[in-house]
């Protein structure tokens, strides 16, 4: 499985205590130079670092005829007041998961939100951390015996990075964590 | 020029729906002490994050960049949420 991270991702990613399990989940996460340029904190410029080294996180080679999808992309859906952060680094990674067929790994609410209507990008799939955590589960990568363990997990994740989760989505996948445990 | 591609009214109302359940948890989490002891611009960017959790435009009215900002927004306790 293929993922793509944008920095919002990473930048809060790379501050969790168990970050560096992000990479047994991916057989490579892919990053545009774009977003590899936005990362300046120390946390997030050594966690992207030490998986660059490692081959687990690779440079995209971007070309024109991505360049046009982006372009078409912004036209439609950019200057939409009701999508929020919709800025160009973050579209270069939507339009590299749909181009790749990886997972959109992303915190900005704008490209969730795109995915969620257009008629190109919605075959798009996109995670936040929370499904990360979902399928670090799945993967036996983070072992659970209960739904309590799962939010257990979630809940580290909270307190490392001061993000939290919609309580739409936190009913989703706490749901299918349920189901996945029942089986 | 490409066309609008417009999302559907039933999907912008649970966006509305969520965006207040979202600044209301922004407003809730914050540090206000912190906030009110910043410089102005600083202050300014905390302020326009918890009402629009809008990282990218807190950072350029912060003047700084996106990890610089979020660094400001973790010290302020402001959580982010999707």
């Amino acid at each position: 499985m293929l993922g793509v991270a944008d920095a919002c991702f990473l930048i809060d990613w790379a501050r969790f205590r168990r970050r560096e399990l992000l990479a047994s989940l991916f057989e490579a996460i892919l990053i545009h130079e774009e977003v590899l340029a936005q990362l300046r904190s120390p946390s997030a410029i050594d966690f992207a670092s030490r998986l660059l080294a490692r081959g687990a996180l690779r440079l995209y080679p971007w070309s024109a005829a991505e360049e046009e999808l982006f372009i078409k992309l912004r036209d439609e859906v950019a200057l939409d007041p009701r999508i929020p952060s919709l800025e160009r680094p973050d579209l270069l990674c939507l339009v590299i998961a749909y181009r790749a067929g990886a997972s959109l790994l992303t915190e900005n609410l704008g490209v969730l939100r795109v995915v969620q209507f257009h008629p190109t990008f919605s075959r798009v799939t996109a995670w936040t951390a929370l499904e990360v955590l979902e399928h670090l589960v799945y993967g036996g990568l983070a072992e659970v015996r209960s739904v309590e363990d799962f939010l257990g997990i979630v809940s580290e994740y909270c307190e490392d990075t001061k993000h939290v989760f919609s309580s739409r989505r936190m009913r989703e996948v706490v749901e299918r964590v349920r189901t996945w445990l029942a089986k | 020029m490409a066309g609008k591609v417009r999302p559907p009214p039933e999907l912008v109302e649970c966006w509305e729906r969520e965006d207040e359940e979202f600044r209301e948890l922004r407003r809730r989490s914050a540090d206000w002490k912190f906030i009110e002891e910043q410089e102005p611009r600083v202050r300014l960017a905390l302020l326009a994050y918890i009402e629009t959790g809008d990282r990218y435009l807190a950072a350029r009215i912060a003047g700084v960049t996106l990890g610089e900002f979020d660094e400001l927004r973790v010290k302020a306790g402001i959580v982010c949420i999707t």
